[in-house]
């Protein structure tokens, strides 16, 4: 899981970290990734490694429903719209029950497999998801630290002067847009061939929240602060279990731990821990 | 037909000629000889609720010369600049550059034609560093987009390597080379103006409007910054200042226009127009 997070939130830092535009549909994203590829290989039979670039070129085409309103709409009614998209994915995904089967959820969900050879274990499995995790940092960290990312940057700073420069800034939102969408449907893709089962309560607002949550508290708009956060938030919970808390109110001593630490780091450390930018 | 074809020619030129040196380019003249003018407003207005900001206002703007555009606060100068820009669209009149007509298109595009600007309140980009800051003002560049970027194409890296030289080339040139890697929030408000100049510079723009460049800068810087701006005249761009301190426009401008609440008042030489006792009562209060 640490790796889809990992793949989560740094696709999202593109959006938050760099453009400026803080995004509350990415479970919304990695949600369509997962559907869509799940039911080309459950309804069409298709390899997991064919589905998952196919889930993200649905999912790239998709995103173009958000970042069209985003280039007329700024700040809070921007945050709106995107949270609007969330709760329509959601809500498509839940009451499509024809294609989705709504809340009952796509069971029995085949490994990801390659020439014959199944990734069935556990380890094996993490093994899958370490390279595309890899791959994803590669791909990000070699787009956030070229021309185009500088440009991302300046969009955050002042869209305007950016467009006295010449540049066409609807573009490059449309850009970002497609890229986060698209490799937030990798990791959806993973998550399905992990899990072998989805359904619509893995892709809320809540799942966008804490993914957003991940980037606020290790920080945006450089590629640490998303590895950071994805480490602190993932491994929280584990270590809490090792302090003997009983299960039974394991799960709200953890949410308020998060809710502490966000409020925490917002009045100290308003960049997260290892964040070059903070929103204002 | 090749001889008469010739003549006109010379003739026009000689006409042209005259435009420049001895008559106003008032914008009806400039009709006639267009060349020369490559930047004109016609009757251009603009209101905020019942605010006139510029009302029914024309200016023309020569290539290779210096106009300077006076007038009290409010008197709807950087407005100006901001319907030329694309910052704002004007309610009625006509903006041609370079015998487009302008107004109506995004800013982006409008910079891409080669108008650029220095904003008033300075405006770089704070959390970027001050070599960022420059290297952003180069149009067209492979690396913008990903695809390239991610692929690391050769043409693209050998551009960058090349605008890196050339941004470092413009940080100097504002004496700027030792902060290239700070942040521009971290640099006084000053350096801070400097570091926009030298943004402008790097665009190659073929226009440059410039809202109060020497306002918040050290005299010596001043001087050289003035210096720039002539220099940029004779190798023939297109320079328009805005200015509060007189003994600057008096200096540079070849041409001035004089402003008062949304509307031009005059246009001069501008020592007519700081001799003008209409504009010296309501600018200078004299
Ligand atoms: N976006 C806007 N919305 C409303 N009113 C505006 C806007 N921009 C400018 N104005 C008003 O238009 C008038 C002209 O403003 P402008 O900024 O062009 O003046 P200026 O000549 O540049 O003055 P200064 O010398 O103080 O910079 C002012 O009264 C200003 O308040
Ligand atoms: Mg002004």
């Amino acid at each position: 899981m640490i790796c889809i997070y990992l793949i989560l939130s740094l696709s999202l830092n593109l959006l938050v970290g760099y453009t400026g535009l803080l995004s509350l549909c990415h479970a919304a994203f990695y949600g369509i990734g997962a559907y869509a590829s799940t039911l080309l290989i459950t309804k069409f039979g298709l390899n997991f490694f064919l589905a998952l670039p196919a889930g993200v070129g649905i999912t790239m085409i998709l995103s173009l429903l958000v970042a069209y309103p985003s280039l007329r709409l700024k700040g809070d009614y921007f945050i709106l719209t995107a949270f609007g998209f969330q709760i329509i994915v959601f809500s498509v995904l839940y009451n499509w029950v024809g294609l989705t089967r709504g809340p009952y959820g796509i069971p029995g969900i085949p490994k990801p497999s390659l020439l014959g050879f199944e990734f069935d274990s556990l380890p094996l499995f993490l093994l899958l998801s370490a390279v595309f995790a890899l791959l994803v940092f590669f791909v990000l960290y070699r787009i956030s630290a070229s021309p185009f990312g500088r440009v991302l940057k300046a969009i955050r700073e002042d869209e305007l002067v950016a467009s006295a420069l010449g540049k066409n800034v609807a573009n490059f939102k449309i850009w970002a847009f497609m890229i986060a969408g698209g490799i937030a449907a990798i990791a959806g893709s993973l998550y399905a061939g992990y899990v072998t089962y989805i359904d619509p309560t893995s892709f809320t607002l809540d799942e966008s929240i804490f993914i957003l949550a991940i980037i606020l508290v290790g920080g945006s708009g450089n590629i640490r602060g998303p590895i950071v956060g994805t480490i602190f938030m993932i491994i929280l919970p584990e270590a809490l279990r090792f302090l003997g808390i009983p299960d039974t109110i394991a799960p709200n001593v953890r949410q308020m731990i998060y809710g502490a630490l966000l409020v925490f780091l917002m009045f100290f450390r308003a960049q997260g821990i290892a964040g070059e930018y903070k929103f204002e | 037909m090749n001889i008469s074809l010739n003549e006109n020619l010379a003739k026009k030129k000689r006409r042209f000629f005259k435009v420049d040196t001895q008559q106003k380019p008032l914008y009806t003249d400039l009709k006639s000889s267009k060349s020369s003018c490559v930047l004109e407003l016609k009757d251009v207005t603009k209101s905020f609720g019942g605010l006139v900001a510029v009302g029914s206002a024309s200016l023309a703007f020569s290539k290779g010369k210096i106009t300077g555009l006076i007038g009290p606060n409010g008197a709807g100068k950087t407005t100006v600049f901001n319907l030329i820009t694309g910052f704002l669209k004007p309610d009625s009149g006509i903006i041609c550059f370079n015998g487009y007509t302008i107004n109506g298109r995004p800013p982006w595009q409008i910079a891409q034609l080669g108008i650029g600007r220095l904003f008033q309140d300075v405006r770089v980009f704070d959390k970027l560093t001050a070599l960022e800051n420059v290297l952003l003002a180069k149009k067209e560049q492979p690396g913008e987009n990903p695809l390239v970027s991610l692929l690391r194409r050769k043409s693209a890296l050998d551009a960058e390597e090349k605008n890196m030289d050339e941004a470092k080339k413009w940080l100097k040139f504002v004496e700027l080379e030792e902060k290239e890697d700070s942040l521009a929030e971290n640099l006084s408000y000053g350096q801070q103006k400097l570091l926009a100049i030298a943004r402008l510079l790097a665009g190659g723009f073929e226009v440059l409007l410039l809202d109060e460049p020497t306002a918040g800068i050290n005299p010596q810087m001043v001087k050289s910054v003035l210096d720039v701006i002539r220099r940029l005249a004779q190798e023939g761009k297109t320079v328009v200042v805005i200015e509060h301190n007189m003994s600057v426009i008096m200096e540079i401008s070849d041409w001035v226009y004089f402003m008062d609440e949304g509307k031009v008042v005059t246009f001069g030489l501008p020592k007519e127009i700081l001799g003008d006792p209409e504009v010296r009562k309501a600018y200078l209060g004299i």
